[in-house]
């Protein structure tokens, strides 16, 4: 492994990028360059979403607002943060929320910066609009002009809460979590446990305790958080005060600033979490490098065999002609990656839907107990939530299995198109002039791997819409239970008052049922849709991908051929004048990639 | 009015009870629930970890008995009742265990003698305080408590399995609604005899300086948020009232020094943007300004005692003259955490409705008994409960004021809110019930009831009136006429004199 260089991995990443780029050009290969420009984009507008959490009024908003240095998400003593807010750069200050559920893009509408209080703090009834699923503020701020997206989170309220289950969802594809308490108490145990689950969706967890400036005992707390913490491992703990933040950026008062703690938390944000989803897309970046360079060897070591050896030439061409058939095979759907994909999502969407429906039916039986257990007039308050809660669990379950197993199948998908072309592009090896690739196919691998799972977490990514990510449980929060009727709830006076509210109880109980299989018909409905979507969009994205990828191999085939076939018809001068030109592009080619690997490898 | 007598029914139901559970395990718990009919009324204080009960369980007494600490501190259930001499005992298992005890600054420490926390199933502390003759005042651990069987152990005396409560009345305390604290009172509610109902319990939000950070206007905000979380339909139906409390400055504010006073002045006197700029932090307060001649410790010691939102309010305070001596500064500190007005509920909500809410216990605890264990004259005996709950005119009212609370019985806002009025949701005083003025005389309380009266019977016989607020107008037409009564009997008394 090389060691790190001095300057940041995105800026090396971008230059290897660049070379990749030029090399495209020279070799006139517009296809691969699609694929790189693509990849610059995204290192050039990296966005890095840190979803900030935590249970009701611990501060998460005013947290937000104390790292911007501005008050962007609204705070208020009472009413709590209804909707997720994304804090992101922007040159000019503007808003924009997005209604419904699944907010694919098209419903955004732009509003006032003075009227985001209004749609994101929690209103008691709707006014008949579309739910609101989002709010999207931009500001100009160094911090986020990284990529930084902060987002602001409705409290949790608890483990096993519904609204707990959307954050879950949304945390499992976001970059980083930071994890808000308040110096009030100790953590609790459904905050621990909240925080054991996003652990295991989300790679940076980071836990930070609030109010430092009120509570005088805010050190005990924060001595019996890091003991609770440590039981679960590396975690880190940071101390803030974002009320003497909020002050110190208004005096300008640098030693009120160094008090109130942020510093740290900002060097954690922008070193911690930025810096590893940095080094995460440099290496995404040096993959598509490095495959670049493959393809390039590929025409220009037949080349270079052809040449050096013209008696083994005709060879080289049939072999290449050989694998010519075996590349276009690949781009069909009767190539073994293809069929594995299709196949994968079939069982994969029955698999989800089973799990779904049996996840569903145990939900329901156990309401159908609690039913059964008490009277629905004195529980069907609390039984709505309940249920919503138990099913936004299962539904979460039956995401984790979703994702999962989409993964997995991503991977053996990667992994047989791997098989397939691994062959054709090490083919025509007769004699290898650059030892060193050979000797990086460790690493190589590797590279590939990750380019495959990357696939699946991208196109699961883009089948929620990135921003959307809150919507995948959360829209299931929205789904109402609906009333029953609680017949006459007065009886007074007379005897048998007993047998009348066993039969009132009773008639009631029915309809509870009723109205439990419903609202179970109702999720399993749309949630299966959902699901089924989202596979199919899985499907899609990864179809395409090796679709194209398969292309590329094609056309770099087809031009290891052109030019082995030329190389034979060259005169004997004119093919060693071209063989000192062709190792001058390996060796090219391979120092490119050596410098994509040392990008990869810091 | 009828307390009286639905107190002796309930007696001779559990005479009757004792009777046919004679030779059973159940005779020695009823005649427990007998006795516990005379006794003061038991309110358990309630709520999530961290949520003030302790502290605002030594608020309530006057006197800091309880344990308090940042960290969670109350790890086994407490009760403080009154008594001839100071003692503290623990209960393991079956058997009782004397505890030796002292007090530092204060404040009660109880040495456990060895005992582990987790081994005592409850403390009861007997204390001779004014405060303790009308109630006895229960001390819960926290639920959602990391410690697991601290937890399960305020669900046990709460949500016992197959026993009556053993607290009559709750007080609730929150910071914030959350989902755990809906699951939680419903498990405290039964309903078996007299309905679910808001009527044993009330909600405190608690810590309610916290609400705005410690801002002056805390408890502005507080008051606020507790109003609002009051009309929520779903709170309505758990509890009868919600008020905000900030519980550390209610304790401070009955327990003030002239010391801590004295040390306050001096704050006081600093120049407003000064005093501004040391309070901005905890810390600041404790480690800046050195020309303040307060020590450290002192300084941490006032901390503990009232928060950054005491030491900034009571500063306040004294700066503007609100206040001058220390009696004057405690009452306003009192007035100004919202213990009087708790106080006040707790009075007019519990105290007033001691018989009912005892029998209401006490009935809950035959029929648990006639219910699960059935024999030779258990079937008559839940008759007798049967009848007392069906007819006894208070338990009527608590179960319209259920209903009314659930949204079971619906109608215009004014009338259904002079219903519930009427019928005692506000307090059960004459006065409370007809919205008059506490000194109103005689004469203005029997119009008012005479009016309310026909209102109500016009209602009551009115055809187009639904079905369940006919029937709730019935009970609000006897609810006047037992006022009517009650004045006339008064009156009564006071001729013959």
């Amino acid at each position: 492994m090389t060691k790190a260089g001095t300057a940041p991995a995105a800026a090396r990443a971008v230059d290897v990028v660049n070379v990749g780029l030029r090399a495209c050009a020279a070799f006139d290969r517009p296809d691969l360059a699609a694929r790189l420009t693509e990849t610059k984009r995204r290192l050039a507008d990296p966005v890095i979403h840190v979803v900030v959490a935590g249970e009701f009024k611990q501060g998460k908003s005013s947290l937000v607002n104390a790292l911007v240095g501005a008050q962007v998400c609204p705070v208020d003593d009472d009413a709590a943060t209804a909707v997720p807010t994304f804090v992101r750069h922007g040159e000019q200050p503007r808003a924009e929320l997005w209604r419904g559920d699944n907010g694919t893009g098209d419903q955004r509408e732009a509003i006032e910066l003075a009227d985001v209080r209004r749609h994101v703090v929690e209103t008691p009834i709707g006014d008949g609009e579309p739910r609101v699923g989002g709010v999207e503020i931009r500001i100009p701020r160094a911090l986020l002009a990284t990529g930084l997206v902060l987002v602001d989170t409705p409290g949790i309220g608890g483990l096993g809460s519904a609204h707990a289950a959307a954050s879950l969802a949304a945390i499992s594809l976001a970059d980083a979590v930071l994890f808000v308490t308040s110096a009030a108490q100790e953590l609790t145990r459904s905050e621990m446990e909240f925080l054991r689950r996003a652990r295991t969706m989300c790679p940076t967890v980071a836990c930070v305790l609030t109010k430092t400036d009120f509570y005088p005992a805010w050190r005990r707390i924060r001595d019996l958080d890091a003991a609770h913490l440590a039981a679960e491992g590396d975690i880190p703990l940071l101390t803030v005060s974002s009320a003497l933040r909020a002050r110190a950026v208004k005096n300008s008062d640098a030693e009120l600033n160094a008090e109130s703690g942020f510093p740290d938390l900002i060097t954690l944000v922008r070193e911690q979490v930025g810096g590893s989803a940095e080094q995460r897309l440099a290496t995404e970046a040096a993959a598509e490098v490095v495959a670049l360079c493959d393809h390039l060897e590929t025409s220009f070591t037949a080349e270079r065999a052809a040449l050096a050896d013209p008696a083994a030439a005709q060879r080289v061409v049939d072999e290449l002609t050989a694998a010519k058939s075996h590349v276009e095979r690949l781009t069909t759907a009767a190539a073994k990656w293809s069929q594995t994909l299709s196949d994968g999502i079939g069982d994969l969407t029955s698999d989800i839907d089973f799990d779904l429906r049996t996840r569903i039916k145990e939900v329901t039986a156990e309401a159908d107990q609690a039913i059964e257990a008490g009277d629905p007039a004195d529980t069907w308050a609390e039984l709505g939530p309940w249920l919503q809660a138990r099913t936004a669990e299962a539904l979460l379950s039956n995401y984790e299995l979703l994702r999962e197993r989409a993964t997995e199948l991503s991977e053996k998908v990667g992994e047989h198109f791997r098989e397939a072309t691994g062959a054709l592009l090490t083919q025509p090896t007769v004699h290898d002039p650059t030892p060193l690739a050979a000797a990086e196919v460790g690493e190589d691998l590797d590279l590939k791997k990750m380019r495959a799972v990357k696939q699946a977490v991208v196109a699961l990514k883009s089948a929620y819409g990135g921003a959307m990510m809150f919507t995948l449980v959360g829209s299931m929060v929205g789904v109402a239970l609906g009333p029953i009727g609680l017949g006459i709830g007065l009886v007074l006076g007379h005897r048998g008052l007993r047998e009348e509210k066993k039969r009132q109880v009773q008639k009631r109980r029915t309809e509870a049922r009723n109205a439990v299989r419903r609202y179970g018909d109702k999720i399993t409905f749309v949630a299966g849709k959902d699901s089924r979507d989202t596979l199919r969009r899985v499907q899609r994205e990864l179809r395409d991908h090796y679709t194209a990828l398969a292309e590329e191999l094609n056309r770099s085939n087809a031009r290891a051929l052109t030019a082995a076939g030329e190389a034979a018809q060259r005169t004997k001068a004119d093919r060693e004048k071209r063989l000192k030109n062709v190792d001058a592009e390996l060796a090219r080619i391979s120092q490119l990639r050596q410098r994509a690997e040392a990008v990869a490898g810091s | 009015m009828s307390p009286a007598r639905l107190i002796d029914r309930t007696r001779s139901v559990l005479d009757h009870a004792i009777e046919v559970y004679r030779y059973t395990p159940h005779g020695t718990r009823l005649a427990a629930t007998r006795d516990r009919l005379d006794q003061p009324l038991r309110v358990a204080v309630a709520g999530r970890v961290k949520a003030g009960k302790s502290t605002l369980l030594n608020a309530l007494v006057g006197e800091r008995l309880a344990p308090t600490d940042a960290g969670e501190c109350t790890r086994i259930v407490t009760w403080y009742q009154d008594g001839h001499t100071y003692r503290v005992r623990a209960r393991v298992g079956r058997e009782e265990r004397q505890l030796r005890f002292d007090r530092e600054d204060g404040q009660l420490n109880i040495n456990l003698d060895g005992l582990r926390a987790e081994d005592v199933d409850e403390l009861r502390v007997t204390w001779p305080a004014q405060a303790l003759r009308s109630v006895t005042l229960v001390d819960t651990p926290g639920i959602g408590s990391l410690s697991e069987s601290a937890a399960r152990r305020t669900w046990d005396l709460l949500v016992p399995d197959e026993e009556e409560t053993p607290a009559d009345a709750v007080l609730y305390l929150m910071r914030h609604l959350h989902v755990g604290d809906v699951e939680f009172l419903r498990a405290f509610h039964d309903s078996e005899v007299s309905q679910p109902s808001p009527v044993n319990a009330i909600g405190v939000l608690s810590r309610a300086d916290e609400i705005a950070v410690g801002r002056l206007d805390s408890m502005a905000s507080a008051r606020r948020v507790a109003t609002r979380l009051g009309e929520d339909p779903d709170v309505r139906r758990l509890v009868q009232s919600v008020v905000p409390v900030a519980g550390l400055l209610a304790e401070t504010a009955v327990t003030l020094t002239e010391e801590e006073v004295g040390q306050l002045r001096r704050i006081a006197d600093l120049p407003p943007r000064d005093a501004e700029e040391l309070l901005l932090s905890a810390d600041r307060f404790v480690g800046t300004r050195p020309e303040l001649g307060l020590t450290e410790p002192e300084r941490a010691s006032l901390l503990a005692r009232f928060g950054v939102f005491g030491v900034r309010l009571a500063s306040t305070v004294l700066r503007r003259k609100v206040a001058g001596t220390a009696t004057d500064l405690a009452r306003e500190l009192a007035e100004r955490s919202g213990l009087n007005q708790l106080q006040d509920l707790l009075s007019s909500l519990f105290f007033e409705r001691r018989d009912v809410l005892k029998c209401r216990s006490a009935l809950l605890a035959v029929a648990d008994v006639v219910r699960d264990f059935a024999g030779p004259g258990s079937e008559a005996l839940a008759g007798e409960v049967e009848a007392v709950v069906s007819s006894a005119h208070p338990f009527n009212e608590l179960r319209v004021l259920s209903g009314l609370r659930a949204g079971w019985v619906s109608g215009k806002a004014e009338v259904v809110a002079e219903l519930e009025r009427l019928i005692g949701g506000a307090g059960g005083a004459t006065h409370q019930r007809l919205r008059l003025p506490p000194d109103a005389d005689r004469g203005e309380l029997t119009t008012a009831a005479a009016d309310a009266l026909s209102r109500w019977q016009r209602r009551a016989e009115n055809p187009l009136t639904s079905y369940e607020l006919a029937v709730a107008a019935q009970v609000a037409v006897r609810s006047c006429e037992g006022m009517l009564a009650d004045l006339t009997e008064h009156r009564d008394v006071r001729t013959r004199h």
